[in-house]
């Protein structure tokens, strides 16, 4: 041992070639370790979730620039590269990423592209809703200007999933969610896109709501013509569902009892509310008119054409306004049709019986309500009449045998007296008109079967 | 230091060689020894470096450095140990077999 501290005495001169050793083995071996430390932090920090992440290494101490999305993802993050073999120290340039308040995203669609803004919460999410929409939207360029912040709300990701799903069905517009509320602006590519929207949002994600929906849709269009030359009504453009088709289909064809009804109709979402009761009156209004167009445009009613008389052109102006539902609006054009050459009293007969021949003037059941079907009827027994002015004409009620006689009598006279009331109101004067009520003592048919019942029950005008 | 182990093997070696030689050559070299005092103010010297590896006080690439040369001072150290010893244990038996013979 004595001799070992002799020894080590004498080894100083060694030193020097230790230190040249040294200095070359610095020159030369340095910048490999910086780059090995610096892929093998990178390596380790795979699977952090960081964004805009900056690793430069100086000798062994490596210094880390990252923005973290939370307080732990930061920890972590410098924990994994502290733990990297070789690292001595780590240098914290790490941030939590900003905060948004309120956080804010929005994809927005115009013709040719897409561009999703605002916020995304973490980058995988940035990425999946980047691809969502260029799958959603195939051939479509998808430009994402999202940047990152904190502060999403829970179950953000399903949420905005659920509207770029929904991106498709806008023309252009614009999606945007703002903490928990959604609001949709924009034109839909098609009828009933708002609501179709509205429907396919109803189950969104706890927490969410659709704050106001301002999405428009093309006009939704329904349109009635009715052609006296071809004698058809034709009806094209949508109808909400096939219960009110049928029904719009069923009060064309009583309305339009001597028209062919053509039925060009398509079933659509969107109508505006309370379409049904506006259309068929409009579609009442129309039967009146000898010849005329109906165009209902969202909640705008256009009808022209012309009437058959003046006060039937006065009738159907204000009669309409009234019968539509509130908030939808009537442009009524109608003008007369030229009064028809005037007839002698045989031909006036034969024109009563050839148009009632083709049609029966409805009652409400079991009262002397005309019933609101029958007024393109009516208009023509007076236009008729009007053809014959010197022409006395008895208006005769007839009524089934169902029943007591009495009460037929007395509704049949009723029935009758209703009638010569609106030939009387569309300006026909009283003193040509008696109201005769038969009951059932004139069948024309068996009062045995349904069929001939209901032929029994008429309204006959015989000129005296 | 495991990793500046593995990292600088080849270095840490060399160091390790130049130890050996300068140890073998040490027991019969006749030139001027450390005194006593200046040994122990290069202990305190290599003791205070040390020190400033261990506590990372010196930054970036400078530490870096230090460390590399504390490193290899080890081996150097113990090439020096090893080449004496056995230079010695050379030498006492050539004194033994010339005693001898």
């Amino acid at each position: 041992m004595r001799g070992l501290f002799r020894w080590s005495g004498k080894w100083w001169p060694g030193i020097i070639p230790l230190l040249i050793l040294w200095g070359f083995a610095a020159w030369v071996s340095t910048a490999p370790l910086e780059n090995d430390l610096s892929a093998r932090s990178a390596a380790a920090l795979k699977s952090a979730v960081l964004d805009r992440t900056k690793i430069a290494v100086d000798g062994r101490d490596v210094s880390l620039g990252a923005y973290a999305f939370s307080e732990e993802g930061r920890r972590d993050a410098l924990a994994l590269v502290a733990a990297v073999p070789g690292v001595r120290l780590v240098d914290d340039g790490t941030r939590l990423v900003a905060e948004a308040k309120p956080f804010v995203w929005s994809a927005e669609r115009d013709v040719v592209r897409v561009t999703l803004g605002g916020n995304a919460p973490l980058p995988a999410v940035k990425a999946k809703l980047s691809e969502a929409a260029r799958s959603a939207l195939k051939g479509v360029e998808v430009a994402d200007q999202m940047a990152l912040a904190r502060g999403a709300p829970p179950r953000f990701e399903d949420a905005a999933l659920l509207l770029i799903g929904q991106i498709g069905k806008l023309k252009d517009g614009k999606f945007t969610i703002s903490d928990g509320d959604i609001a949709l602006t924009g034109m839909a590519r098609e009828l009933g896109g708002r609501e179709s929207l509205a429907l396919a949002l109803k189950d969104l994600p706890e927490g969410f709501k659709i704050a106001s929906n301002e999405v428009r849709a093309p006009p939704y269009i329904f349109q009635a013509y009715k052609d006296p030359v071809a004698v058809t009504v034709t009806l094209s453009g949508n109808v909400p569902d096939e219960n009110i088709h049928a029904v719009v289909v069923g009060a064309a064809s009583r309305r339009f009892f001597n028209e062919k009804v053509v039925d060009n109709l398509k079933t659509s979402l969107g109508a505006p509310s309370g379409f049904v009761n506006a259309v068929v009156p409009a579609l009442g209004a129309l039967s009146r008119l000898s010849t005329g167009t109906l165009a209902v445009s969202d909640r705008e009613i256009k009808l022209s054409g012309d009437a058959l008389y003046d006060e039937a052109a006065r009738q159907i102006q204000s009669g309409l306004a009234k019968d539509v539902p509130q908030g939808w609006q009537v442009k009524a054009e109608i003008s007369v049709k030229p009064a028809a050459a005037p007839v002698d009293a045989t031909v006036c007969q034969q024109l009563f019986s050839d148009l009632l021949g083709k049609a029966r003037i409805r009652f409400e059941t079991g009262r002397a309500d005309i019933d609101r079907d029958s007024a393109g009827l009516l208009d023509r027994l007076v236009e008729i009449a009007l053809r014959c002015p010197s022409a006395n004409i008895e208006v005769a009620g007839h009524t089934d045998a169902e029943g007591e006689e009495a009460t037929n009598q007395a509704l049949s006279q009723k029935r009758a007296q209703a009638v010569v009331d609106y030939l009387v109101k569309a300006g026909l004067p009283a003193d040509r008109f008696t109201a005769v009520g038969y009951g059932s003592t004139q069948p024309v048919a068996s009062n045995d079967t349904g069929e001939g019942r209901a032929q029994n029950r008429r309204i006959d005008f015989l000129v005296r | 230091m495991a990793f500046l182990i593995a990292f600088h093997w080849g270095w840490l070696l060399g160091a390790l060689l130049i130890g050996l030689a300068m140890g073998w050559v040490a027991v019969v070299h006749r030139g001027p020894r450390v005194s006593r005092p200046v040994m122990l103010g290069l202990s305190a010297l290599a003791m205070a470096l040390v020190a400033i590896a261990i506590t990372h006080v010196v930054p970036g690439r400078p530490g870096y450095w230090l460390e590399l040369l504390l490193v290899m001072f080890v081996p150097y150290l113990v090439g020096c140990t090893i080449g004496s010893w056995l230079r010695a244990l050379v030498v006492a038996r050539s004194m033994r077999l010339g005693a001898a013979g």
